[in-house]
């Protein structure tokens, strides 16, 4: 490298609760160059890229823009400083026009009022920048299909005149022939001298499009090298390390049942998130979603367990063909179904309500009788729960919200088991939480996999993945990309399917179990 | 306050441990309320005023339990004003109709106010209006209802007798009826709140609708059935307000929309759902009504009055309506 760096970040540190997402990360962005930020689903690269972009302040570190030290206040005044990020989900409101979009945060004026032609001259300015002319600056954003919505935030990005170029997951929404489109795009701003570092989980992009590559792992810049001087293989070792290892309860092998399993789904499908998905699960046994974050694994635990609407496809509980309506319908008697929602606070408690209020919740038709709580038969549960899942808490009428996250997420467990469920769906079950509950939930699966459940798990962490389930299923683009199981089941198989690289090389040392 | 509330556990009674803050300052401001007015007039003090008072606090009492349901839910119901009317009216007019519509005037009322309920609660939770909007149709719907009922003929609209007993008669001797039935109706409160699993989801999907739903709740039905409850109470109230002055009057439930929402939300429950108790209801009750019968008992002009009423009540939500949610 041999320009004079644009912006440098040293010692980031970022803690969420107990939950570190940036330890002492650095980064340097060089213009003219494509930097391409790699890691593994909660590696800290998006914690990373709202600091630079002014959305999360660090607890540590400083940044320096040109050799200035800077801080930012909001994500205003990042732009400001020509830092402009391009995130994920799409920041565009549909019911105004192009044209409004791209200069919404600062739209030029005159008199006091929005000068109109100012506006359009701007807009066909940058929408010409990122090579989407074709779109009418006057056109509504909610008429534009998805991939020109997209490039439309890429106007709206280039208008604000930046000298960073922050893109986040922009093309995962994009046919080919549009992510083409931007690379030209992107390749020309960069010979323009702006500095872009792009995100992105899809390797064979990367490897088009940049210039050098950093690889985050645990909140850390773990290696940075030129584009093209590593082998999928070796990246995917970079991006998996290794820190610390769980003990994991031994799996008992698997005897062949005749019975049907438990729960089965044939041909599911929902919007464009779900695609054709089939699978079973046996009394038993723990499957396990693997792939990256927003493959579908949360929306097919949703469809399961009722809450979609439209689904197509069928699901089957024994054996019988079955429509679950919704949550309530799930976890009655005959289908016995519970879901540990992925955001506990918000889906799992009410955080200002007791423990016991919180414990029973779930319970209460079985608790009730003509509607009034039987007491003694609540105590009686919630005495045994908390026994049994070694709940810390200073006692049940406390609010539930000021326990500790892994205490919160017992609770939330709790109050499922408390029905005895025969099927538990889990979503991401362990994130953020200690390592010592960590455990304790392995070895509570695996025993009530033992007492005859039938578990579907998803995690984000694949050395759970590994640990605890008999079979995984990896999820891209909401179709199953793959069927792991015994030796097959390695991280490197997991990354390897989950970032969808046709890499025979990856696929052929996984089998060996090298 | 958590180590304030331990040290305090040891010496009082559990009910008092676990009061809300809020509803002690709601008793707190009645008893300051009581001792400026004494400062007036020594009358203020006297069994007869107090009495007097908690039977007018009974019609208010009565339609702001119901409008609690709504707001620990997170909503609201606007259409108080004409389902009370509507209820009182319904009521006079079957005891219209001989003994039998004499002996079933008051379910017969109550029973419309759960119809208009209802109708509420199917355009919140299934059709999922805002409760502000559909509530307010419904208002003027009622309105409508009961203007070309009253216009067209000319139906009985003085209130029965038996409306009458219960509200100014005296089963215990000095202890107005209205007030007896207010207690019934609290008593059910506190139970439906503390003891049953509808109260227990009320406060769940008032904290989380999601979380509610998510635990297999079908928080559709609560919804529906609070409305209903509501509007039932309100009918009742108005039913009771009619035997009180011995007819149904258009308007007479115009008086009591701000004041059953001010009630709930100055006896601590928070105005987003999820929190507050019911004790703080009638805290809230008792000081409406008192700061409605002093500013009266001054004399002061009627102009005047709306003004102070609506600045103290602003003014005491400031103070402490809006503490904010733990979270």
């Amino acid at each position: 490298m041999d320009v004079a760096p644009i912006f440098r970040m040293e010692g980031i540190s970022k803690r969420y609760g107990g939950v570190r997402a940036l330890e002492n990360a650095a980064l340097t962005v060089a213009p003219g160059r494509i930097h391409a930020i790699l890691g593994e689903n909660g590696a800290g690269k998006s914690t990373l890229i709202k600091v630079m972009a002014g959305v999360v302040a660090p607890d540590e570190g400083r940044m320096t823009l040109e050799g200035r030290e800077v801080k930012f206040a909001s994500p205003s005044a990042a732009n400001e400083a020509g830092i402009v990020c391009i995130f994920q989900e799409l920041s565009l409101i549909p019911e105004l026009t192009v044209a409004d979009n791209i200069v919404i945060s600062n739209p030029p004026k005159r008199f006091g009022m929005i000068d109109r032609k100012q506006q359009r001259r701007i807009a066909e300015d940058a929408l010409a920048r990122a090579g989407a002319e074709d779109i009418h600056p006057l056109a509504l954003v909610k008429d534009l299909p998805l991939s020109r919505r997209q490039m439309v935030e890429i106007a709206k990005a280039l208008a604000r005149k930046p000298r960073i170029l922050i893109l986040d997951e922009a093309t995962s929404a994009l046919t080919a022939a549009d992510v083409s489109k931007i690379f030209a795009v992107l390749k020309r701003l960069r010979s323009e001298g702006l500095a872009l570092l792009y995100i992105s989980h899809r390797m064979n992009e990367i490897a088009e499009l940049a210039d050098e590559c950093t690889v985050f792992r645990n909140g850390r810049n773990v290696a940075t090298y030129a584009a093209g001087t590593k082998s999928d293989t070796e990246v995917v070792e970079l991006m998996i390390g290794r820190e610390y290892s769980h003990i994991f309860p031994p799996k008992p092998p698997r005897i062949p049942v005749d019975r049907p399993p438990v729960l089965e789904c044939r041909n599911l499908s929902w919007a464009d998130r779900l695609n054709d998905i089939s699978l079973t699960v046996d009394a038993g046994e723990v499957v396990g979603l693997g792939g990256l974050d927003g493959q579908g694994q949360r929306e097919l635990l949703l469809a399961f367990f009722g809450v979609l609407r439209g689904l197509s496809g069928e699901v089957l509980i024994d054996g019988k063909p079955i429509r679950i309506s919704s949550p309530a319908a799930a976890r009655d008697k005959k289908i016995g179904m519970a879901l540990i929602p992925e955001d506990r606070k918000t889906e799992g408690l009410m955080l200002p309500m007791t423990v016991r209020e919180n414990l029973s919740f779930a319970a209460l038709d079985l608790l009730a009788r003509g509607g009034v709580i039987n007491r003694g038969a609540e105590e009686g549960l919630i005495d045994e729960m908390i026994r049994l899942l070694a709940i810390r808490t200073a006692g049940l009428d406390i609010p539930v919200g000021t326990l500790s996250g892994g205490n919160q997420q017992k609770v939330v467990i709790a109050k499922w088991l408390m029905r005895h469920p025969r099927i538990i769906l889990l979503n991401d079950p362990t994130r953020g939480i200690d390592v010592g509950t960590k455990q304790e939930m392995y070895q509570l699966l695996r025993r009530l996999a033992d007492a005859g459940a039938a578990i579907v798990f998803y995690s984000t962490d694949y050395d759970e993945l590994i640990g605890c389930c008999d079979r995984v299923l990896v999820l891209y683009e909401g179709a199953v990309k793959c069927e792991l199981a015994g030796d097959d089941l390695t991280e490197r198989a997991l990354i390897a399917s989950a970032l969808d690289i046709d890499d025979r090389d990856v696929a052929l040392r996984a089998r060996m179990g090298a | 306050m958590s180590e304030m509330a331990g040290r305090i556990s040891g010496r009082f009674p559990r009910l008092i441990r676990r009061a809300d803050p809020a509803v002690v300052t709601a008793f707190g401001c009645i008893l300051l309320l009581l001792l400026l007015g004494s400062l007036y007039s020594s009358n203020f003090l006297s069994l007869d005023y107090l009495l007097q008072q908690l039977k007018v606090a009974s019609f208010l009492g009565v339609i702001a339990a119901g409008m609690m349901l709504v707001i620990l839910l997170g909503h609201i119901d606007l259409s108080i004003p004409w389902v009370m009317t509507a209820g009182a009216m319904m009521a006079c007019a079957a005891a219209g109709f001989g003994a039998v519509g004499a002996a079933l005037a008051i379910p017969f009322g109550v029973l419309c106010g759960v119809a208009f309920g209802l109708v509420n609660g199917v355009g919140v939770a299934y059709l999922r209006i805002p409760s502000m909007i559909v509530t307010l149709a419904t208002n003027v719907v009622a309105q409508g209802l009961m203007v070309v009922y009253t216009g067209g003929f000319s139906p009985q609209d003085s209130a029965p007798p038996a409306v009458r007993w219960l509200a100014t008669g005296f089963v215990v001797p000095g202890l107005p009826n209205a007030v007896l039935v207010w207690l019934a109706v609290s008593g059910a409160m506190v139970f439906l709140l503390g003891r049953t699993s509808l109260g227990r989801t009320i406060y769940g999907i008032g904290n989380s609708e999601r979380a509610a739903y998510l635990s297999g709740v079908s928080t559709r039905r609560v919804v529906m059935i609070a409305f209903a409850v509501c509007g039932g109470l309100a009918a009742f109230g108005g039913i009771l307000l009619a035997g009180y002055s011995s007819k149904a009057a258009q308007a007479m439930g115009d008086a009591y929309l701000l004041p059953s929402i001010a009630a709930v939300v100055l006896g601590g429950t928070s105005i987003l759902g999820g929190r507050g108790s019911y004790l703080g209801t009638v805290a809230g009750v008792i000081l409406i009504t008192l700061l409605q019968s002093i500013l009266s008992v001054m004399q002061m002009p009627e102009a005047g009055r709306q003004i102070i009423y609506g600045v103290v009540i602003v003014a005491m939500l400031l103070f402490y309506g809006r503490a904010p949610a733990s979270r």
